[in-house]
């Protein structure tokens, strides 16, 4: 009679890693540059993929989180920002402490190819991903529409946790929605807060955890982001 | 020993290496001469020896040849002139590996250790004297003990001669101070003194000849006598790292091509490693189809140029950077010939800065950005890179950037700190939108097909430029507004555009 153990045995001597459950190691993570996101999740992970999330027509911060990681990077490290929709402002961007040597700027979509922007970007993205380099890859998706994004297969997520887990990378998807699901290792959603002051000195954003796989500090945080004028 | 290989009348020997033997053969007999200058005033600046027996002079003037009638008058080339030299300097390379050219035409052979080879220096004249003669020229040569005076025989002797050690000055005695390396004003010196020979110059008392021309007249004298010695300024052939294959049908397939490319590339790579050389900058030439080029349409030809920011000698990586760039082309005819060449260049020996930040390799960062341009395209439609470092303009007007080369090596400002604000997310290009006003400030916007209320509005902020020209003429009135949306409160910032009359939203402060 063949009991439970012998089973067992048999299986893991066929298929090794058959009853083993992945743990994916903790492997680092970069400062945003917000003190308060910071505290609530210690940082953007290394080695993982990352989802910030905003609403397209409201000023969420998304966008100045994105600059936010990009110019902490910057400082000494090269980084990638692949811009799906070419959104980025160089200005702001500079006033916000990015170095712009050290940062490769990809504008999808500028040149008829045939590949649509969302695509070329998911292909940079893997191209710069492969390269294995760069410290921080932010693929800025949010300005395409959502019905679009959400055709994305969840294999295409899975295959980019899969291969930023053998490099040194912080990936960071900003979007509308989380899309990646389990693939993601954190999701953080922004929005604004209703203004407080009549002046137009800065937003007043909250910052909340979707998905981490560590404990956060706090499901949520409030944060204060002023204007360059402010 | 020394030797000297003098070409005579080099620009007309030079022009006539084009045509066949015979034919060379047959012009050396005709009077020939080379213009030069001025399109409307050429003048002569060789000619040969059945021309001057027609009485033309080096500096006549076309016309003032024509006149004299018969002689084959033909411009100046540089081109043969350099092609020339270097087939000069191909048959020079046979009979000695150190050799000097002091001139166009003229070559100094370091004979020391060929005797073996050569046999006698009298012999050794013959057969150099043979063999230019083969590779289409007439030398004069020249054998002595010392470069210099190999020179001035070789210049002033037709023919071979052979000046034995010890009878340097007395060969040389009939030669004119002319030719000695000597400036204008201590030649008039000279035959102020009655001194027009070599020997004359010989003969000089050497103290008295210092004490008026100084250590250039006792130079001139040494050179005189024959008595100067020195070795040669070796010239290094120019190094060329081309490769290039012809195929026997033409090709319409990625991968025959490559199978080709990479062999031409192994071969390149291999010759700079035994140069101890590298190269930083690569060109592909392709011919098409030889169809293509009789029907006259465009892209008979196709030209490609890679510059890398560091040398290189990786076959494999010159090879992924030519099959991106072959993989994104189209070309409209099969390709019949393929050419390779690279620049070489001295390798990078110095050490790595150990205390950089790691920045990505050279070769591997080169791939993929090649591998982007693949994905995504080179430059866009208003000539911007569409991958790069980012660079502000210096001007006022808003949204103009530059996008410049990305490379592992930038030197960055180590002064700036990053500073958390509010970055704007642009529209590009700006979107048209309608605004209401209420006492001039905006109360509603039009935006995305909803009117959407301002909460607050801040402005105007004008600026303008360019005023100058009316078609970069800008001038903006900036106001950043506050509207209530569905996903909450949107900040974003609108232009009307002063010149145009319209109103755009130009971002979202996000």
């Amino acid at each position: 009679m063949i009991n439970a153990a012998l089973l067992r045995a048999e299986v893991e001597k066929r298929l090794p890693s058959a009853f083993m459950t992945y743990k994916p190691e903790y492997r680092g993570s970069i400062p945003t540059g917000i003190p308060a996101v910071d505290s609530l999740v210690q940082g953007i992970p290394l080695h993982a993929l990352t989802e910030i999330c905003g609403n397209d027509m409201a000023s969420s911060g998304k966008t100045s989180l994105m600059v936010s990681l990009l110019a902490e990077v910057s400082q000494n490290r090269c980084c990638a920002l692949v811009d799906a929709s070419d959104s980025f402002d160089p200005e702001t961007g500079y006033d916000a402490g990015i170095n712009f040597p050290r940062m490769l700027w990809v504008r999808c979509g500028k040149v008829k190819t045939k590949f649509s922007p969302l695509q070329q970007a998911f292909k940079v993205a893997d191209i710069l991903l492969q390269n294995g380099s760069f410290k921080l890859i932010a693929v800025d998706i949010s300005g395409i529409r959502e019905h679009v994004v959400r055709k994305i297969p969840l294999s295409m997520w899975y295959r980019f946790s899969r291969v930023v887990e053998k490099h040194s990378t912080a990936l960071v998807f900003v979007e509308q929605e989380p899309h990646a699901a389990s693939c993601a290792e954190l999701v953080l959603r922004l929005r604004t807060e209703p203004p407080r002051l009549d002046i137009f000195t800065g937003l007043d954003l909250k910052v909340e955890v979707l998905r981490s796989t560590k404990k956060p500090a706090r499901a949520e945080s409030g944060f204060f982001l002023n204007t360059q004028w402010a | 020993m020394f030797a000297c290989l003098y070409v005579s009348d080099f620009p007309v020997q030079a022009a006539l290496l084009t045509q066949a033997p015979d034919a060379r053969e047959a012009l050396k007999k005709s009077p020939i001469a080379i213009l030069d200058g001025p399109a409307n005033l050429p003048r002569v600046i060789a000619l040969n020896n059945p021309a001057r027996n027609l009485g033309i002079e080096i500096g006549m003037t076309k016309l003032q040849v024509e006149t004299c009638g018969g002689v084959r008058l033909r411009m100046r080339s540089t081109a043969d002139e350099d092609a020339g030299h270097a087939r000069l300097t191909e048959c020079a390379n046979l009979f000695s590996p150190v050799i000097e050219s002091p001139g166009s035409g003229i070559f100094l052979l370091d004979l020391a250790g060929t005797e073996r080879l050569l046999g006698s220096t009298k012999d050794a004249a013959h057969e150099m004297s043979a063999t230019a003669r083969e590779w289409g020229f007439d030398l004069h040569v020249a054998v002595a003990s010392s470069p210099d005076t190999a020179l001035y025989a070789a210049i002033s002797f037709a023919g071979i001669t052979v000046i034995p050690e010890g009878k340097e000055s007395e060969c040389l005695a009939r030669l004119k101070v002319d030719i000695l390396p000597v400036t204008p004003e201590k030649l008039r010196v000279l035959h102020g003194w009655g001194i027009y020979t070599f020997k004359s110059l010989a003969d000089l008392p050497v103290i008295a000849l210092t004490e008026r021309l100084g250590q250039e007249g006792q130079h001139l004298q040494r050179l005189a006598r024959g008595q100067v010695k020195r070795t040669l300024f070796p010239v290094s052939p120019a190094l060329r790292f081309v490769q290039s294959y012809e195929f026997d049908s033409p090709v319409e397939n990625l991968e025959s091509m490559s199978f080709v490319l990479n062999r031409l590339l192994q071969e390149i790579c291999s010759c700079l490693i035994e140069h101890a050389l590298s190269t930083n900058e690569v060109r592909l030439m392709l011919n098409l189809e030889a169809a293509q080029r009789l029907t006259g349409e465009k892209g008979e030809f196709y030209k490609r140029e890679w510059k890398l920011p560091t040398p290189t000698q990786d076959t494999k990586m010159l090879f992924a950077l030519i099959r991106l760039e072959l993989e994104r082309q189209t070309f409209v005819a099969p390709i019949s010939e393929m050419t390779v060449e690279v620049i070489p260049i001295k390798p990078l020996t110095a050490q790595g800065n150990l205390f950089a930040p790691p920045s990505p390799e050279a070769g591997q960062l080169e791939i993929s950005l090649a591998q982007v341009r693949t994905a995504i395209g080179g430059v866009d439609d208003m000539g911007r890179n569409c991958f790069g470092s980012p660079e502000l303009v210096d001007t006022h007007e808003p949204g103009v950037f530059s996008v410049a080369r990305f490379t592992s090596f930038a030197d960055v400002e180590k002064s700036r700190k990053p500073g958390t604000t509010v970055v704007l997310r642009r529209f590009r290009p700006a979107l048209l939108i309608s605004v209401e006003l209420k006492k001039d400030i905006p109360s509603a916007v039009l935006l995305f097909g909803k009117t959407r209320w301002a909460i607050e509005a801040s402005g105007p902020w004008c600026s303008s430029g360019n005023w100058w020209d009316n078609t970069i003429a800008w001038a903006h009135e900036e106001w950043d507004v506050r509207l209530k949306t569905e996903g909450g409160f949107g900040s974003f910032r609108i232009y009307r555009d002063r010149i145009q009359k319209q109103w755009f939203v130009e971002g979202m402060l996000d």
